[in-house]
C-alpha cells in the first residue's frame, strides 16, 4: 500500500471517528463563534480602521479555536494504546502526521467557512466580493498552522500539562504564519488585491512546504521521542 | 520465521532497562518470557516489535536486520496486547477491516466474518468496541492477530481477564501458529500455563537474559533458576 493510501485510511478513520464523537469540531466551532461576539461587544470596528483590525482579530479566533482542535489531534489514539498500535503497524509514520495534518485542516476550513461570513455580518462589513481572497490567504495560514501544530501536538502528547504547554511553545513558532496572512488580508482589504504583499505570500507558501516536507520526514522521530 | 537477538540493550536515561541480552529462535518456537516485574520483559517485546529502538544491540529477522524504518518487516510482526490497541469508537468490524488494511493484509468480509466467529463475536460485529466486556475486548484481540497472520507473535499478559473457553481459544490459535512456522513469545505471570504451551523458557532479570533453554522433562536447571522468583514459602516443580 502506497504513502496516500495510507494517508487517506488514516484520515477516513479520523474522520468517521470525529463524526461519531463531534467532540473536536462542535468545541471549535461554539467557541469560534463566541470569540467573535466577545469582539463584536469589545470593539466599536470604524470602516476606516477595518483593513488594519479585522485580520488580526479573525486570526486571534483562528488560532484560538485552531489550539482547541490541536489539544484533541491524538485523543483517539490516546485511549487504548491506540496509537502504539498504529506504531506497530507497518504503515509509514509519515502518512500518519500528512492523515493528521489533513484533518486538522478540514476541522479549521469547516469552522473559517462559518466564521469568516460571520464576522462580516457581525462588524456589517460591507466588502463582501474580498471574502473569496481573503479565504484562500487564509486557507495558506491554516495550512502552516496545521502542519506546524500537528508536529508539535506529537512532540507535547506524552507531557503533562499538554494543553498549556501546546500554545506555549506553538504561538511562537507560528509567528512568521500569522504575520504572513494578516499582512496579506490587510492588503486584500485596502487595495482588493495581494500586489503590496506578494515577499509575504511568498514567505507562506515557503513556510507550509518546508514544514509540510520536515514533518514528513521527522515524524518518526518525533512520535517515538 | 527465524528470530534472532544479538547483544541487545535499552536504556531509558541512565536506567538500563535491558542488557545484553542474545538469544536465537529457529522457526515454530513458542518462548515463555518469564521474570520478576520490572525485568525488562515488556521493553523486550516493544524492542521487537518496533515499537522502541534499542540503544544497542540487533534485531535480526529471517536474516535481515530489523530497523524501526523496515516497514515491511513490521508488517510480519504482530503483538496480542488483550483488550487494547482498539478504537472504541469503530465498530467490531471496522476495527479489524482498520488493521487488516494498514498491514496491507485486505481481507474479504467473509473472512473477518469468519474469524469473528471463532472466536464468538459474529453477533456483535455491528457494535462499537466501547460497549464489549473486558474479555470480550480479548477475544477480538485474537480475532485481529488471526486475520494479520504474523511470522513474529509478540503476547504480553496475554489471558488477561479471559475466561475458560477464551484461554482455550487462545492456546489453539498459539498451537497453530506455532505449527505455520510462527515464532511466538509469551510474556506472563502464568508461569504453569505458559510452560505447557512453551518449546523454550527464557527468564529475565534486572534486565539481564539469567535462563534460556529449550524444554524438558524434568526440568530442574528450571526450577532451581524460576525458584527465587516464587512468593516467600512456595516451591515450583515442573
Amino acid at each position: 500500500m502506497d504513502f496516500l493510501n495510507q494517508t487517506f485510511l488514516l484520515l477516513r478513520k479520523d474522520l468517521l471517528l470525529e463524526m461519531r464523537r463531534r467532540e473536536s469540531l462542535l468545541t471549535m466551532f461554539f467557541f469560534g463563534t463566541l470569540l467573535l461576539f466577545v469582539f463584536h461587544f469589545s470593539f466599536d470596528l470604524a470602516p476606516e480602521r477595518m483593513a488594519e483590525m479585522a485580520p488580526a482579530l479573525l486570526w486571534l479566533a483562528f488560532l484560538f479555536t485552531g489550539t482547541l482542535g490541536l489539544a484533541q489531534l491524538f485523543d483517539a489514539e490516546r485511549g487504548n494504546h491506540c496509537l502504539e498500535a498504529l506504531l506497530l503497524s507497518p504503515m509509514d509514520r509519515g502518512a500518519l502526521f500528512l492523515a493528521k495534518t489533513a484533518f486538522n485542516f478540514i476541522l479549521m476550513v469547516l469552522v473559517e467557512i462559518v466564521v469568516i461570513p460571520l464576522f462580516w455580518i457581525l462588524f456589517n462589513l460591507r466588502s463582501w466580493d474580498v471574502i473569496p481572497n481573503l479565504f484562500l490567504v487564509t486557507l495558506l495560514g491554516t495550512v502552516g498552522f496545521c502542519v506546524l501544530g500537528t508536529l508539535l501536538s506529537a512532540v507535547t502528547l506524552k507531557a503533562r500539562a499538554r494543553e498549556l504547554l501546546l500554545p506555549l511553545v506553538l504561538f511562537p513558532l507560528m509567528i512568521p504564519v500569522i504575520l504572513g496572512t494578516i499582512r496579506c488580508m490587510e492588503s486584500i482589504l485596502r487595495a482588493g488585491a495581494l500586489d503590496d504583499a506578494l515577499p509575504w505570500l511568498r514567505l507562506l507558501i515557503g513556510f507550509d512546504v518546508i514544514f509540510l516536507t520536515v514533518g514528513v520526514l521527522i515524524f518518526d522521530w518525533v512520535i517515538e521521542a | 520465521m527465524h528470530l534472532t537477538v544479538r547483544n541487545l540493550a535499552k536504556a531509558y536515561g541512565f536506567l538500563w532497562a535491558l542488557k545484553e541480552v542474545s538469544f536465537d529462535l529457529p522457526a515454530g518456537e513458542v518462548v515463555a518470557l518469564l521474570g520478576p516485574n520490572g525485568a525488562g520483559k515488556t521493553t523486550l517485546l516493544k524492542l521487537l516489535a518496533g515499537v522502541i529502538s534499542p540503544t544497542a544491540g540487533e534485531i535480526v529477522l529471517d536474516g535481515s536486520s530489523f530497523s524501526r524504518s523496515a516497514t515491511v518487516q513490521r508488517s510480519a510482526v504482530g503483538f496480542l496486547a488483550p483488550g487494547e490497541h482498539l478504537y472504541e469508537n469503530l465498530t467490531v468490524r471496522e476495527n479489524l477491516v482498520f488493521f487488516t488494511s494498514l498491514y496491507q493484509k485486505h481481507r474479504a468480509l467473509a473472512q473477518i466474518e469468519g474469524a469473528l466467529e471463532e472466536v464468538g463475536l459474529k453477533h456483535r460485529s455491528e457494535e462499537y468496541v466501547a460497549t464489549l466486556s473486558s474479555g470480550m475486548k480479548c477475544r477480538l484481540s485474537i480475532a485481529k492477530c488471526k486475520l494479520l497472520e504474523p511470522g513474529l507473535l509478540l503476547l504480553d499478559e496475554p489471558y488477561g481477564v479471559l475466561d475458560g473457553s477464551g484461554i482455550d481459544l487462545l492456546e489453539s490459535f498459539l498451537r497453530a501458529q506455532r505449527h505455520k512456522g510462527s515464532v511466538v513469545i509469551l510474556a506472563s505471570h502464568h508461569v504453569a500455563r505458559v510452560l505447557t504451551l512453551c518449546t523454550r523458557a527464557v527468564i529475565l532479570h534486572q534486565g539481564r537474559l539469567t535462563f534460556n533453554e529449550a524444554r524438558q522433562q524434568p526440568w530442574d536447571s528450571f526450577t532451581s533458576a524460576f525458584g527465587e522468583f516464587l512468593p516467600h514459602g512456595e516451591s515450583w516443580t515442573s
